[in-house]
């Protein structure tokens, strides 16, 4: 079968897997053994179905398009893909809303990531979560008057929700348009949201489900602004060309966002789309017909809407550079969406407080797949970004890897620490996509998946082990969880880089991360005003990644058992947690290298074939702030500058982890005194650098505030005039009737009495005398003639 | 008149027995002899559920006597009988894709709503009687096509409402029932005087004879009518007599189209109208606010939709802000009020006054001319998702009404700070609360997120920054909902009094969920199946023929950019 046909369906189906798991799992959950035990089954089942499918989906891939055939001489041209529409949310007239697919090198190799972790953290959920299988007594949720409260296990309602993510996540990297990716973007929110407020019983949990939730809905806002200039500017939602059918019938392509802002006849560089362009136009014109300023520029404006229908005046208003506000929005707008899924300053608060969740979820959401959406997403949204959005995408990673940083250097909670350290890490992704490194950052997602979920999985195994997460209370405990230990440093190592300078051996964070610093180097030397910042101020973060990552493995494994209690009960986790932990930490070494007798296939060179076109040589040409250039991918890696960047890379991780064994391995110093000297530095670090307060005291009680206004002004104001209007009428009627009381009906009595009175008067006329009777007969006989003689003289007379 | 060979005649008594049915139940409850409370119930859900029938018949598409015709987007199934030939009016009925998918949802709530009027205890007989005398107000509304009747039908759903909230209420029934009844009454005061103003404007000699063909005009000899059609092709024509000056320089049309609007507007909600929602809401028993939000704050969209845009489109036109200001005002207010709530029925009722918001910005979203491309594209999107809107919340308000009312039964309280701990106590209903609330917060996959989405995004090419201010109604939706689902669902312990009553869902409460649920995922996933039947409708015959509208009028517009001035 045609690959083109083939290979949606195959992916479709590893899509759809999960959801079926999902499905199943509703509705027989509980019924699936005691206490829904085979839920687990069901859902590994799909998920490892749906890995092998994305692998074989990777094979078929390769063999038509290989690797290293678009290296160098095409590397220009757009990245071979297979995109097409399934059906379509709503048509209206040319627009169309569709659910499609875009697979290129990317999409399949997120495919495969992400279903490879998945698996491993669904065969280890299935050991961690044994303690949901039973009744379980919850000593983390206490009543409001502190009572332990007994409740039933949710085995199966987890995997529910594990299976609902991996199909979402999935969905998204699927996903055909950016409409699409927003759809499955929020899924996997609500996801995260049900699983960080698992066990919802506790109050922070739940507080903390929320949060992830609304705070990810802030960045939503501002990626639903970035959508509509985008669906206004453009017209579609859809990636690539798609095919539209004309009233004649016949079929055309229709062009993408991608052919619209790179397209082909411009050599693939970045340009105003021809929709934003008119649209800008447009409303300059109306503004002025309504503004009605001065004759000439009226005429000027007419004449320019008269043009908009034909516009052979397109040529000239791209070079005055309208519309290209516009551009920036889109890219600024779908940016926000990224800063709140990926966690960056200052959205960034939700990602912490969503350690409430168990661990496997924070392994698989909250450090591999769904965190990492986001930086997926710019990489993807990559050619429609203008060079000033991506200055404020190298500015937000930057500032998000130095302050989460920060923070870990100071948190004792073991998740917590991993937490502020996947920030730090989307940080340097962000970063690396914001200065230019598509291919730097890219790598650093893949990589950063393997040894995070590693790390958070050691974590959980220490946590199930200990029954608690504060690394004080531990220590020593490689004697009793080697296996956990070695994995664990294994992870450490990969997230300081380890590696050997100048040669190509090293953990995979080695690569990814080298490339970042090389990438930072080759964007100072093309902007040396401001290229200094980014590149120290990364090396100043990969230094504290080093520190804190061992800080953390010293705390937890070497010395001596700071907490007996805890040692005692401390064991080696079964081998269903075991065993993906070693599978993840043979690919947190080895999964950026090549693999052998294949030609240089491997993640780098995968990644290398789904590079966007037009970007190799780099981002240039703002028209806000044309002195910015991001600079060509391959200057980084020229042998002076990698070097170069290999060495200083390699200088900070020493000194990091220098510095961590001796204040942790050694205790050679104590942490404590330096604690002692900066006492306000570390409190403010503690703080988290006081976001939370912050936010706090300027967004929610506000907020709050605002809505209690709100409820006041229909209470107090609006019910207030209804029913006093109502009450004015009510007196009005009041009054009316009192009016009708005196007035009306006292006349009327008045009248009635009169009449009463004139009738008793008149009684007296009635004698009985019949002489007197006929005497009034005759003198009223006469009266009447007179009268009539006065009105009808004329008829007698005529 | 029985003779059925005749597709007319059939029609015409399919259409009648739509309409009627309830109301023929409602006659035989009041004369037949008393039945025990059960088989009351049964009868009128029995009624309910043929009225349902009928109207699926409506939407099966194909050929037979009243089913419908996709490639037909203009009314269809269309009835006209001369009813008071003195004046013009008619018997008018018909379909189109505006009122057909209003007509199932009216049908479909109606037998959930009278399902979930199993507990009710009181005067059953009365309260059956009224509930369907009420549904044959809403589906004569959503069906007429004379004006006129469709102002009767206005005024008949009104009575068995006030009856209904003021005796099957809860304790401030009576202040409820009064506020719901003069709120509308006021809105259908200004709907009559719109109505006749339009009615004595209007001259049918001005239309040719293809137009009265089209309108379905039957001859009176009347020079007025109160045929909708009629009144839409007199409101659309250049040289309309409704552009005649009324009133301190506005024209006839200006007028009507404020007064139509401020009278919808009051049913839709809309702020600053909207405060009877709440006390209404909140008194009304379970089904009763089920048939409130579902199907009578429809009616405001509908009549937006149908009777004010078309009729007088200038005055539509000029007034685009108006509308869907107050449309953006009232998803912001209506969210921030029901942030504030305590009162769990108020918070919904405040949620809807937010979400029908959306309709109102949707319609009013007049992006047909803007830049002056007459692309009317964005504004088919913004109508089409208003009208998406308008079923998504029939869909998940009902179904938020109805899960308040499962827990207000056990409990007997609403104290949304009394709760917490549904989730261990009652797993199936918590389920189905989270769908139909995350329905509500706008979740893609289920109906909430069709409508707000496709609202909010057509309304950028109107103007960007309502647009900006639409969409960050996301967030406090977000945080509404949330807090209440954690409120009440989420937690160690309920806090509330009466913790026994907590018993699992029955099977009734069960069935009457489940389909509201279906909907509301077959909607999410595939709105096509709605879009299908309004997308021709709203975009041929409304946004089109508007859009053709502006550009034949540009001097009305104010966009006659062929003498390069700004009207």
């Amino acid at each position: 079968m045609d690959l083109n046909v083939l290979l949606p369906r195959l992916l479709a189906l590893a899509w759809l897997l999960p959801l079926c798991s999902f499905a199943l799992i509703v509705f027989f959950g509980p019924r699936m053994g005691r206490a829904g035990r085979y839920a687990a089954h069901v859902a590994t089942t799909a998920i490892i179905a749906a890995c092998v499918l994305s692998f074989a989906s990777l094979g078929l891939w390769l063999t038509q398009h290989p690797v290293g055939a678009a290296h160098g001489a095409h590397a220009a041209a757009v990245p071979p893909h297979i995109n097409g529409d399934w059906y379509s949310l709503g048509e209206f007239g040319s627009l169309r809303v569709t659910i499609g697919y875009y697979i290129d090198a990317l999409t399949l190799c997120m495919f495969c990531m992400v279903t490879l972790v998945a698996s491993c953290i669904h065969v280890y959920s299935a050991g961690y979560m044994h303690g949901e299988l039973h009744d379980v007594f919850d000593t983390f949720g206490p009543t409001e008057e502190g009572r332990m409260i007994r409740r039933r296990g949710r085995y199966y309602r987890f995997f529910q929700c594990l299976s609902l993510f991996c199909f979402s996540m999935l969905g998204l990297v699927l996903a055909g348009n950016v409409a699409m990716v927003f759809v499955f973007w929020e899924l996997v929110g609500i996801c995260s949201y049900l699983l960080i407020g698992f066990w919802h019983e506790r109050k922070s949990a739940s507080n903390a489900a929320n949060k992830a939730f609304i705070v990810n809905r802030v960045g939503d806002f501002g990626m639903i602004v970035g959508l509509m200039a985008v669906w206004t500017g453009m017209g579609t939602f859809s990636f690539g060309d798609y095919k539209v059918t004309k009233a004649d019938g016949t079929v055309a392509m229709a062009p993408g966002i991608f052919s619209q802002v790179r397209p082909a006849a411009n050599e693939h560089k970045l340009q105003i789309p021809d929709g934003m362009v008119k649209s800008a136009v447009g409303s300059q014109a109306s503004n002025v017909l309504v503004g009605k300023s001065d004759a000439k520029a009226v005429a000027v404006a007419a004449q320019d809407i008269r043009d908009l229908s034909a516009p052979q005046k397109l040529k000239d208003w791209r070079s005055q550079g309208l519309g290209y506000g516009l551009l920036v929005i889109a890219g600024l707008g779908i940016f926000c969406g990224c800063v709140g899924k990926s966690a960056q300053v200052p959205l960034h608060v939700w990602l912490p407080d969503a350690m409430e969740g168990p661990t496997p979820v924070s392994a698989l959401i909250h450090a591999a797949t769904m965190v990492a959406a986001g930086v997926y997403l710019v990489g993807r949204f990559y050619p429609v970004f203008t060079p000033e959005v991506l200055m404020v995408i190298a500015c937000i990673g930057c500032a998000t890897l130095f302050i989460a940083a920060t923070v870990a250097l100071t948190a004792t909670d073991i998740k917590r620490v991993l937490a502020y350290s996947t920030v730090s890490q989307l940080g340097f992704m962000m970063l690396a996509l914001g200065l230019g490194g598509w291919l730097a950052g890219m790598l650093h997602l893949f990589t950063h998946a393997f040894f995070k979920s590693l790390l958070f999985l050691c974590s959980g195994s220490v946590i199930h082990a200990c029954g608690t997460n504060e690394m004080p209370s531990m220590g020593g405990l490689r004697r009793k969880m080697p296996i956990t230990a070695m994995t664990m440093l294994i992870g450490c190592l990969a997230i300081a880089g380890a590696g050997i300078p100048a040669t190509v051996i090293g953990f995979s964070g080695f690569y990814s991360k080298d490339s970042i610093i090389a990438q930072d180097l080759s964007f100072w030397a093309a902007n040396p005003r401001l290229g200094g910042w980014f590149f120290y101020a990364a090396l100043f973060g990969a230094g504290l990644t080093a520190f804190y990552m061992f800080r953390l493995w010293y705390m937890t494994f070497a010395g001596n058992p700071r907490d007996g209690h805890v040692y005692y009960h401390a064991h080696e986790s079964p081998s269903s947690m075991t065993v993906p932990l070693m599978i993840l930490a043979v690919l947190a070494a080895v999964g950026a290298w090549n693999i052998p007798f294949t030609g240089g296939l491997g993640l780098q060179s995968l990644l290398q074939q789904a590079q966007p076109a037009g970007i190799a040589d780099g981002v240039s040409g703002g028209l806000y702030w044309s002195s910015i250039a991001m600079p060509a991918q391959h200057l980084a890696h020229e042998h002076a500058n990698a070097i170069k960047a290999e060495w200083a890379a390699f200088g900070v991780a020493l000194v990091g982890f220098l510095l961590a064994t001796v204040f942790y391995g050694l205790r050679k110093l104590d942490p404590a005194d330096v604690t002692r000297a900066f006492p306000r530095l570390y409190r403010f670090l503690f703080r988290k650098w006081m976001f939370d307060e912050l936010y706090s005291y300027c967004l929610v009680r506000p907020m709050l505030k605002i809505s209690d206004w709100v409820a006041a002004v229909d209470r107090r104001g609006i019910d207030w005039l209804v029913d006093g209007s109502a009450r004015a009428i009510e007196g009005i009627a009041r009054v009316d009737d009192w009016f009708d009381r005196i007035f009306i009906d006292r006349a009327v009595n008045v009248a009635a009495r009169w009449t009463y009175a004139l009738g008793m008067r008149l009684r007296t006329i009635e004698t009985g005398n019949v002489r007197q009777y006929v005497l009034w007969l005759v003198v009223a006989t006469v009266g009447l003639f007179v009268l009539m003689s006065f009105f009808w003289s004329y008829a007698i007379a005529g | 008149m029985f003779n059925f060979s005749d597709p007319t005649v059939l029609l015409t008594w399919l259409l009648s027995a739509i309409i009627f049915l309830p109301a023929v139940g409602a006659l035989i409850l009041c004369l037949a002899p008393r039945e025990s409370d059960a088989s009351t119930k049964r009868f009128s859900l029995f009624i309910t559920l043929a009225v349902f029938a009928l109207t699926v018949w409506l939407a099966i598409p194909g050929g037979r006597v009243g089913n419908f015709n996709f490639s037909q987007p203009g009314m269809q199934s269309i009835v006209n009988h001369t009813w008071i030939p003195a004046f013009g009016i008619n018997y008018m009925l018909g379909i189109d894709g505006i009122s057909l998918p209003l007509v199932l949802l009216t049908s479909f709530l109606s037998v959930l709503a009278m399902w979930a009027s199993w507990p009710i205890t009181k005067s059953v007989r009365a309260y059956c009687a009224l509930f369907l005398l009420l549904e044959t107000g809403m589906l004569g509304v959503f069906l007429a096509l004379d004006f006129f009747l469709f102002y009767v039908f206005w005024e008949v759903m009104l009575l068995p409402m006030y009856f209904l909230i003021g005796i099957w209420g809860g304790p401030r029934r009576e202040y409820a029932a009064i506020k719901f009844f003069l709120f509308t009454l006021v809105g259908s005061v200004l709907l009559l005087v719109a109505m006749l103003m339009l009615y004595f404007a209007s001259d049918v000699s001005k239309l040719s004879q293809a137009q009265q063909v089209a309108s379905n005009l039957i001859g009176h000899g009347t020079k007025h009518t109160f045929n909708l059609l009629a009144l839409m092709q007199l409101g659309q024509m250049p040289d309309s007599p409704f552009h005649q000056t009324l009133l301190w320089g506005q024209s006839l049309s200006w007028w009507a189209f404020v007064l139509l609007l401020i009278g919808f507007i009051i049913k839709l909600p809309s702020v600053p109208v909207h405060t009877w929602l709440p006390d209404a809401h909140v008194e009304a028993p379970t089904p009763i606010s089920m048939i409130l939000a579902g199907v009578l704050l429809k009616m405001g969209g509908y009549g937006v939709l149908r009777v004010c845009y078309p009729v007088c489109p200038d005055a539509g036109y000029h007034l685009a802000w108006l509308v869907s200001g107050l449309g953006t005002v009232s998803m912001v207010y209506g969210a921030l009020a029901a942030m504030a709530q305590k009162d769990f029925k108020r918070l919904v009722a405040y949620s809807s006054v937010s979400h029908m918001g959306y309709v109102l910005l949707g319609i009013g979203a007049w992006s047909a001319t803007a830049g002056t491309s007459y692309d009317p594209n964005y504004w088919n999107m913004a109508m089409n998702g208003a009208m998406f809107q308008m079923i998504a919340h029939g869909i998940s308000s009902a179904g938020m009404f109805f899960l308040v009312g499962v827990v207000y039964e056990r409990v007997h309280h609403r104290d949304l700070d009394k709760f917490g701990g549904l989730f261990a106590r009652m797993p199936v209903y918590a389920g189905i609360s989270m769908v139909i609330f995350f329905a509500a917060l706008g979740l893609p996959g289920l109906c909430g997120f069709i409508g707000e989405f496709f609202v909010v995004v057509g309304t950028w090419a109107y103007c960007k920054w309502l647009a900006v201010v639409a969409a960050s109604v996301v967030v406090l939706t977000a945080g509404y909902i949330l807090w209440t689902i954690q409120r009440v669902y989420l937690g160690p312990e309920y806090k509330g009094p009466h913790a026994d009553a907590l018993t699992p869902m029955t099977r009734r409460e069960i069935a009457i969920a489940a389909p509201l649920v279906a909907f509301a995922l077959l909607l999410g996933v595939y709105p096509q199946a709605l879009f299908k039947y309004t997308e021709p409708t709203i975009g041929k015959t409304v946004v089109q023929k508007l859009t053709d509208w502006a550009q034949a009028s540009p001097k009305a517009t104010g966009h006659d950019v062929t003498e390069g001035r700004s009207q």
